[in-house]
């Protein structure tokens, strides 16, 4: 494909991601390991676009936009990432996917923002009865500022942004103390999302749980699905214990 | 306002479908969710309000402040609106409905959808991706397609059903058995998982001499044997609660947090206190 095509497809992918993350939700395209194991698909390097999606997936765990507050766009990060890295330059492909998920941060605010424009339109429309107007409106242009908003972003560095990876990768051959830095601070960023998890549950009512679950892992070395399934079994013999008291 | 007409299947279907391929789409800061509820319900709005004035009153209500968790949420409160439509009840209590079910509902389906499932699912087929296995994605779609599906068509489809009675049978406690249920699973899980996902180790070591036999040996000791020690990973429990607490007590903001572990993870792994 020639980069101009591959940078159009790529876009429309950037579209469909945004879009089933505003409503159908088939297959969660948003996430991470989704956008990026499709454009490993279509950039024909599956493997990369794995490792991509994955580690970006890791690192962006529970980070959701809860009511609606703003996070970066690890979907654009690892369309971008898995384009750049392919071929077996995973370090560059990642080193430019955070750096671009943060960028999007600004731009999501903005979208969320212009996007007034539909509900006043439908103020209107619900003034004058127009259903039809509205049910238009719906359907062909109430996704059209959010998709364009990462399809952009990603067409123009698709198309344009080769010149300017070369000059960063020669850059990291040139210091190889920067992978280190990358290395480590991909390695930090999951704590971040473990922490918006833990704001949005009562951890100080229940300390003991969390507790538990380090010990599984960090001593008995459980699986993560085995603890999962754990947690499944400890939630349910505590409401039986709890609930049987009570109705007694 | 009571009509004759009568709600079926294919009315409710007719919502369904326009709620799965529109329902958060035109979001914005300032009604949310409104515009997608609104035109997920008109099917239902337009044969139940006959009457031109009467169709454009329900239009206008129902463009009001939306928004919930779209997956365990705005289904369940779509199939009750129904309902309460087809009942021929007022608008104080349609909005009524809405507004006493969308913040308890945002609050479950968050902490059950987002935090739980999808935390679950995605960490471990990621891992699996990771390993090189292109059936972690698969089966992480998979597992998206089909229970999701499933779990919104059940809440329109029960929720209409129980109609009338779902804000008893909400406030029955159901809901919050539920969200206990989901906290303990999902506060288990987050104290397994953190510390397998984060990776934060020091590679520093640092060396003395010690005379033993009259022969003088240098020891190298490795700060993170040390650490070890302690408690099995260390830094990167340290590291969590460090996000935590930022979030909670000082209200940072998600991306200051990840700006800040961006700088200290570069500068540490850069200098060679971390990797």
């Amino acid at each position: 494909m020639s980069p101009i095509l591959t940078a159009l497809v790529l876009a429309i992918w950037a579209y469909i991601c945004v879009y089933d993350m505003l409503a159908p939700m088939f297959i969660l395209a948003n996430r991470p390991l989704i956008a990026g194991f499709v454009t490993g698909l279509i950039v024909g390097d599956v493997q990369t676009g794995m490792l991509i999606g994955g580690t970006l997936e890791l690192m962006s765990l529970g980070v959701y936009t809860y009511g609606g507050a703003t996070v970066p766009d690890y979907t654009v990060g690892a369309i971008l990432g898995t384009y750049f890295g392919k071929g077996g330059n995973f370090d560059i492909g990642i080193a430019l996917a955070v750096p671009a998920a943060l960028l999007l941060t600004q731009v999501d605010i903005l979208n969320r923002f212009l996007n007034f424009v539909y509900v006043h339109k439908a103020d209107r429309f619900a003034e004058e009865g127009d259903d039809k107007g509205f049910e238009r409106m719906m359907v062909w242009t109430s996704h059209i500022i959010w998709g364009l908003s990462r399809a952009i972003p990603v067409f123009l560095a698709v198309a344009f942004g080769e010149p300017v990876v070369k000059g960063v990768s020669s850059f990291f051959e040139a210091f190889p103390w920067i992978n280190k830095g990358i290395t480590a601070a991909g390695g930090l960023l999951p704590a971040i999302g473990f922490a918006m998890l833990l704001k949005i549950l009562p951890v100080e009512k229940y300390p003991a749980f969390l507790l538990l679950g380090f010990v599984l892992f960090a001593y008995l070395k459980m699986p993560l699905l085995g603890i999962a399934l754990f947690g499944v079994a400890v939630a349910g013999i505590f409401q039986y214990v709890k609930y049987q008291k009570q109705e007694a | 306002m009571a009509t004759k007409a009568k709600i079926t299947h294919a009315d409710i279907m007719k919502c369904f479908w326009r709620y799965i391929f529109m329902s958060q789409c035109g979001w914005n800061y300032e009604r949310m969710q409104s515009v997608g509820y609104c035109y997920s319900m008109l099917p239902v709005l337009k044969k139940m309000h006959p009457d031109p004035e009467d169709f454009k009153e329900a239009f206008i209500t129902n463009l009001n402040f939306f928004n919930t968790n779209p997956v365990v949420g705005t289904p369940l409160i779509m199939g009750a609106h129904i309902a309460l439509e087809e009942a021929g009840a007022s608008y104080d209590t349609t909005e009524g409905l809405k507004v006493g079910l969308m913040g308890p509902l945002a609050g479950v389906g968050d902490t059950l959808v987002w935090a739980l499932y999808n935390s679950i699912i995605f960490s471990i087929a990621a891992i699996m991706a990771l390993n090189g296995n292109a059936m972690g994605p698969i089966m992480a779609m998979v597992l998206v397609f089909f229970p999701y599906m499933a779990i919104r068509y059940w809440q329109i489809t029960w929720a209409y059903k129980e109609g009338t009675h779902l804000l008893t049978s909400i406030g029955s406690g159901a809901i919050g058995r539920i969200t206990e249920f989901a906290t303990i699973v999902g506060l288990i899980v987050i104290g397994g998982f953190a510390p397998s996902i984060v990776s934060l180790t020091t590679p520093l070591a640092y060396s003395q001499g010690a005379v033993i036999n009259g022969e003088t040996v240098t020891q190298t000791v490795t700060v993170q044997a040390q650490l070890d020690a302690i408690l099995p990973y260390m830094l990167p429990v340290l590291a969590t609660f460090l996000c935590y607490w930022l979030l909670k007590k000082k209200s940072w903001s998600p991306v200051k947090v990840i700006l800040m572990l961006v700088v200290i993870g570069f500068i540490g792994g850069a200098l060679g206190i971390f990797g």
